[in-house]
């Protein structure tokens, strides 16, 4: 590995920047290093010391991997832009003299990365280790592939701050950073993602690239892009396009092949995977538009009878499921899997295959005919996977599917028509039992379960006509119409254990999790609220865990961190919401429900 | 029938360039042949009245203004800001109203008589007007009795004008023709509490909050400006609080700050209600002041023993120290001379008895045959009266201070003529006791009106959320569906809870009387500027069509299935306007008209 990229790292680019910078100081109280997520291994030296940051910072990158120079470039930026000024005071003192008198400061970051040209898939070595000299000078980053060294560059840009030069006459801020840091840090998880539904709402593509943007600070490599659902359709594709133009919002309203493009060469050089989902065969009412005779059920409205639930036609309004019977399904379904597998490159595909309304297809006259003779809803289904896991499979992918498509009790397939081999099931329901129920069936598992990792959960119900607001008793239903209410607060998300109650090897088929973001009351206006900071909640349990060193829950320690951090994000343009009152943060612990 | 509803969205497409903010727009097609029924004039809140029997819009001329006759200076700013957001904004409607033409004659002036422009800004003041564009007349006049009616009239015709015309109005806005409006109030106490304590707002966050407000006709911007967590107001005789109450050097309120948020407000007719919140929520006092605070800076919930405040933050101003009033008077003669109006708010809510208890002195006190109640009873009886008698206002308080549940006094020393109090425990029935027992309410219920709830809880080291199996049934839920999440007041209250709430519920016409009005009260323990537009709006604008027309229709049935699309399209009007108001439902709902309902 060594030898094949020894060429590539003879050659460096050199990234500086010029700081116009007040001479340092020293500022004197106590500073927890704040790195979210905290990595795996850091240490600090006693005394705590800073250094400043010289203006003629430099960041050292090979050159060979362009997606690694940009995040190169991105940092440096960031190093110069930022003003991040901590809301407790550091504690840190500045080193204020090398050997020789002169002012300690930093003067470069040199990267070393051992096989630059590793790809960006799943599984790959993001373990990096980072050195921070006492006295400044020169700092390094090493790591196997250059995603890995992306993880080392959030965790150096997280180790600055603006501190105050107290005790100088000429009092200024001025960029610092930790000194005599040796990180050392790998994920816990291979897989940590977010997922979001651009298919109840249009998400425009800045808010998108925002978000990304936002996951890689928080070491998040997962963008699982949900982008297509029975009330949209926006993703514009080249073989078939008449499903966005007729099944998306409008214009304006649509990625196009070059919008595509940008994010997902925003997100790989963030190190951030994009994994893309044409959610069916259900969950396809936009795709009515274009073609209405692939579509059962489509413009129906969704509940025939509020009172039989069990025979409605869709989970909620946008009733629409592909008709498995119909032979242009395939020709429809063929063409948008060569697609999006053309547009995306990454190792996954998710087909999606939640949800299957019974009482949909029961009202498809062809499928009515089928069931007659003897044909069930399982079959049907099995019928349309036994087509789409090939088509998927050929373009080289591993197809992740929700785990309705094994588990759901009415309507399911068996598992020789998706082989372990080629197969990832994204769990969603009853928490830790389904996980448990899918590893045990041999399957690798993402876990997304809605009591802990719902982002919309306990928002109320957004379905109109609704009389069960205009109760004017003061106490009732606390569910307060969403399904899978309460809220979930970040202690909530931080605490799940996603591996819980498995064995050590059940437990190694669990490749990560993810956080869903559905959109039926989200769009760009709270998107960022909504998400951060309990994506980063997430984030942490997944790359370092959410233990201590004892094995005991860290979430009492996390907190007054996660208020740092979210304040960093807020400082870097991300929206999100507060935790606590400010108040807290200064006085550690007074917050707590138990001292 | 089957593919109909397609049909229509196919059409809905084909008109959604004419929906892009800022494009200059083409007349939908003539006579769409499944045009869902057009809602034909788009106000939130809807007025008393409209009546509109033409299809015909007329345009805006490029020089369009607003003149009031006689002109006067409390109109001055409202006149410039509706005569720029009306030339500039292009509203394009989520279903644009279809069958309909362009008269040749532009608006060319909005006049504006009021007949009365001296009555000041102030609680019950008439909010009424009347609105009318007199067809092919090229001009449109408001009339109302005083300027904080013709301000509210200012608003309708705002929301009145959209970019329909196409090349007929010149890409300016067009506005119904021949339309009559006539629109008062049913509550004249219509507010939004915003807490500035537990997080802290910058003052451009709240002058933006309140021009969301007077988009919706909202009249009260209750400020609860002060609590344990910080003491943000900087006021001339006492600076030290905040000084040493507030969470920063940049996170106070200067006097410059509140004058400029108290004038910007009454440029849009609003009025600002000051809440300094005491004895209880006053740990911030203690930073200037630490003799006058009990239990202080104390961990909140110690173990084995009574909780010393109802969440993170201890301190309660201590009866019993005459210095306590010293400061308290101090506080209350600053705020009067930079809050003009005539309400003031005490607060008094959650008042603690472990809290008083921690003192030794009013140990003692209670030692001799004091009581809490008594503790409270010095505190308002040397406070009540310098506000009520020196300060000349009325006094809000919270329930609190009457109903308990812990610690109240007798309705002798709140004499009802100069107390008014504000209810948010109990829903309808708390509202009823206080109207029974003869005192004005504004009503906030908690379970309708609180929009921080549902949230989940804040407080850290909590081990009920690391509950990794389901709850079983039987049990206290927590983390599942129908548990609280940590809440106290779970779950979040959805548009629809809020719009749905009947204020007057359960009361005879004379308590009704007593009803002033209601307001929404965002805590903000869990939010900051960051995220503050998406926790009020829409969700505020509920409870503003509510309290301005009411939530019934003409038949005296709720509305709220037919409030859903018009809310829709003012949720995004006002996204337009810069106000980042959360979204009430997926866009395919409105451009499918009742298909996101529950029943058909």
């Amino acid at each position: 590995m060594a030898a094949k990229n020894g060429g590539s790292l003879a050659l460096f680019l050199v990234l500086c920047f010029l700081l116009t910078s007040p001479p340092l100081a020293r500022g004197d109280t106590p500073f927890p290093i704040n790195v979210w997520p905290k990595p795996t291994s850091m240490s600090w030296a006693e005394p705590h010391m800073a250094v400043r940051v010289s203006s003629s910072f430099c960041v050292i990158a090979p050159s060979a991997n362009t997606h690694l120079l940009a995040a190169a470039h991105r940092y440096s930026a960031l190093l110069r832009s930022e003003r991040y000024r901590p809301l407790v005071p550091p504690a840190a003192n500045l080193t204020a003299a090398a050997a020789g008198g002169k002012a300690a400061e930093l003067r470069r970051l040199t990267l070393a990365v051992s096989d630059l040209h590793a790809p960006l898939q799943h599984g790959v070595d993001e373990s990096y280790s980072l050195e921070i000299p006492p006295t400044g000078g020169e700092a390094t980053l090493t790591a196997a592939t250059a995603w890995g060294a992306m993880r080392g560059l959030e965790t150096f840009s997280q180790l600055t701050w603006w501190g105050h030069a107290a005790g100088y006459r000429r009092a200024a801020l001025q960029l610092v950073v930790a000194a005599g840091v040796r990180v050392y840090d790998r994920p816990l998880y291979p897989h940590r993602g977010l997922m979001l539904d651009t298919g109840r709402t249009y998400i425009p593509v800045d808010d998108i690239l925002r978000t990304i943007d936002a996951m890689a600070a928080n070491k998040m490599n997962v963008f699982h892009w949900h982008i297509t659902d029975s009330q949209s359709f926006p993703l514009e594709l080249p073989s078939e396009p008449a499903l966005a133009d007729k099944g998306s919002y409008g214009e304006g309203m649509r990625y196009t092949v070059e919008d595509v493009k940008l994010i997902v060469d925003f997100a790989m050089s963030r190190g951030v995977r994009v994994v893309p989902e044409i959610d069916s065969p259900g969950h396809t009412a936009s795709w009515a538009a274009a073609y209405p005779e692939i579509v059962s059920c489509a413009g129906k409205f969704w509940l025939p009878d509020a009172s039989d639930w069990p025979n409605r036609l869709a989970a909620e309004p946008g009733a629409g499921q592909l008709n498995p019977l119909e032979p242009k399904t395939y020709e429809v379904l063929s063409n948008v899997i060569n697609d999006v597998t053309s547009l995306f490159p990454d190792g996954f595909y998710h087909g999606g295959a939640d949800e299957i309304t019974p009482g949909c297809w029961k009202s498809d006259p062809s499928i009515q005919a089928y069931l007659a003779n003897g044909g069930t809803l399982s079959q049907l289904l099995e019928k349309f996977v036994g087509a789409a896991h090939p088509l998927i499979v050929s373009k080289n992918r591993t197809a992740v599917y929700w785990e309705d498509l094994l588990l759901d009790q009415a309507v399911n397939v068996t598992p020789s028509t998706i082989p372990r081999e080629t197969t990832i099931l994204q769990t969603w329901n009853n928490g830790a039992n389904n996980t448990k129920l899918i590893v045990q069936a041999g399957y690798r598992a993402i876990v997304s379960s809605a009591s802990f990792y719902y982002l919309d959960c306990g928002h109320g119900d957004f379905v109109g006509n609704n009389s069960v607001y205009d109760d004017q008793r003061s106490d009732y239903d606390t569910s307060g119409g969403s399904w899978c209410g309460p809220y979930k607060t970040w202690q909530r998300v931080y605490d799940y254990d996603i591996a819980g109650g498995l064995t050590e090897e059940e437990a190694r088929l669990v490749i990560g999790g993810e956080l869903a973001m559905w959109t039926e009351q989200v769009d760009a206006a709270v998107l960022d609220g909504r998400v951060w900071p309990r994506a980063s909640a997430m984030a942490e349990a997944l790359w370092s865990g959410n233990r201590d060193a004892a094995g005991r829950k860290r979430y009492a320690e996390a907190t007054d961190r996660l208020t740092d951090w979210r304040h960093r994000m807020v400082g870097r343009g991300v929206r999100a919401e507060p935790i606590q009152p400010l108040w807290c943060r200064s006085r550690p612990g007074m917050c707590n429900l138990v001292r | 029938m089957a593919a109909s509803p397609y049909l229509l969205l196919l059409l809905l497409v084909l008109h959604w360039p004419a929906a892009a903010p800022g494009t200059a727009s083409s007349p939908p097609p003539s006579e769409p042949p499944h045009s869902p029924p057009p809602q034909k004039v788009q106000v939130w809140p809807k007025p008393t009245s409209i009546s509109w029997q033409s299809s015909v819009y007329a345009p805006l001329s490029p020089s369009f203004s607003i003149r009031a006759v006689p002109s006067h200076p409390t109109l001055r700013d409202a006149i410039a800001f509706y005569t720029h957001l009306i030339r500039t904004e292009r509203h394009a409607p989520l279903v644009p109203p279809g069958n309909y033409t362009v008269s040749r004659v532009p608006i060319r002036l909005l006049a504006l008589s009021v007949s009365d422009p001296e009555v000041p800004l102030g609680p019950g003041v008439d909010e009424s007007y009347t609105l009318s564009v007199l067809p092919d007349s090229g001009s449109a006049d408001i009339s109302a009795a005083t300027s904080w009616g013709a301000i509210r009239g200012l608003e309708t015709f705002s929301q009145l004008a959209w970019a329909g015309g196409g090349p007929d109005s010149g890409g300016q806005s067009i506005v119904p023709s021949g339309i009559e409006i006539s629109d008062r109030p049913h509550f004249t106490h219509r507010g939004i509490l915003l807490d500035t304590a537990r997080n802290f707002y910058p003052v451009r966050d709240i002058l933006h909050t309140i021009r969301a407000m007077a988009f919706n006709k909202l009249n009260v911007f209750h400020w609860h400006i002060t609590d344990a967590q910080s003491f943000p107001i900087v006021l001339p005789t006492v600076p030290n609080l905040a000084n040493f109450g507030s969470y920063s050097p940049s996170m106070r309120y200067t006097e410059n700050d509140v004058r400029r948020i108290v004038r910007f407000a009454a440029s849009f007719g609003i009025r600002v209600i000051p809440e300094i919140d005491m004895p209880g929520h006053t740990g911030s006092w203690a930073g200037a002041y630490p003799d006058i605070v009990t239990c202080a800076n104390k961990f909140w919930a110690p173990r084995a023993k009574p909780a010393l405040a109802a969440e993170p933050g201890t301190g309660q101003l201590n009866p019993l120290n005459p210095k306590t009033y010293r400061v308290a008077q101090d506080v209350m003669r600053d705020l009067v001379a930079l809050f003009p109006d005539p309400y003031i708010h005490g607060g008094a809510d959650e008042v603690n008895t472990a809290c008083w208890e921690d003192d030794p002195v009013v140990r003692r006190f209670l030692a001799e045959g004091g009581t809490h109640d008594h503790l409270l009873e010095v505190f308002i009886n040397a406070t009540r009266p310098f506000v009520t008698q020196e300060l000349n206002r009325t006094v809000v308080y919270w329930e609190d201070v009457l109903l308990g549940p812990k610690v109240m006094v007798g309705p002798t020393i709140l004499p009802k003529e100069t107390t008014i109090l504000q209810t948010w425990n109990n829903g309808p029935e708390n509202t009823k006791r206080v109207v029974a027992a003869g005192y004005r309410a504004i009503v906030s219920s908690a379970s309708y009106y609180y929009l921080d709830c549902g949230h989940g809880g804040w407080v850290g080291n909590d081990s009920r959320y690391d509950k990794q199996e389901k709850e079983r049934e039987g049990t206290p839920l927590f983390n599942d569906p129908g548990g609280t999440g940590g809440s106290w007041c779970a779950p979040f209250k959805t548009w629809q809870r809020v719009y749905d709430y009947d204020i007057l519920h359960g009361l005879n016409d004379d308590e009704a009387q007593l009803v002033l009005g209601g307001e929404v009260a965002l805590w903000s323990e869990q939010s900051d500027e960051t995220v503050l537009d998406g926790r009020l709006w829409p969700r505020a604008a509920a409870a503003a069509e509510t309290l301005w027309s009411g939530n019934k229709g003409s038949t005296g049935k709720k509305r709220y299935a037919n409030a859903t699309e018009r809310l829709n399209d003012w949720r995004h009007r006002m996204v337009g306007r810069g106000i980042r108001a959360e979204p009430i439902q997926p866009l395919w709902c409105p451009l499918h008209p009742g298909m996101c309902d529950l029943s058909q």
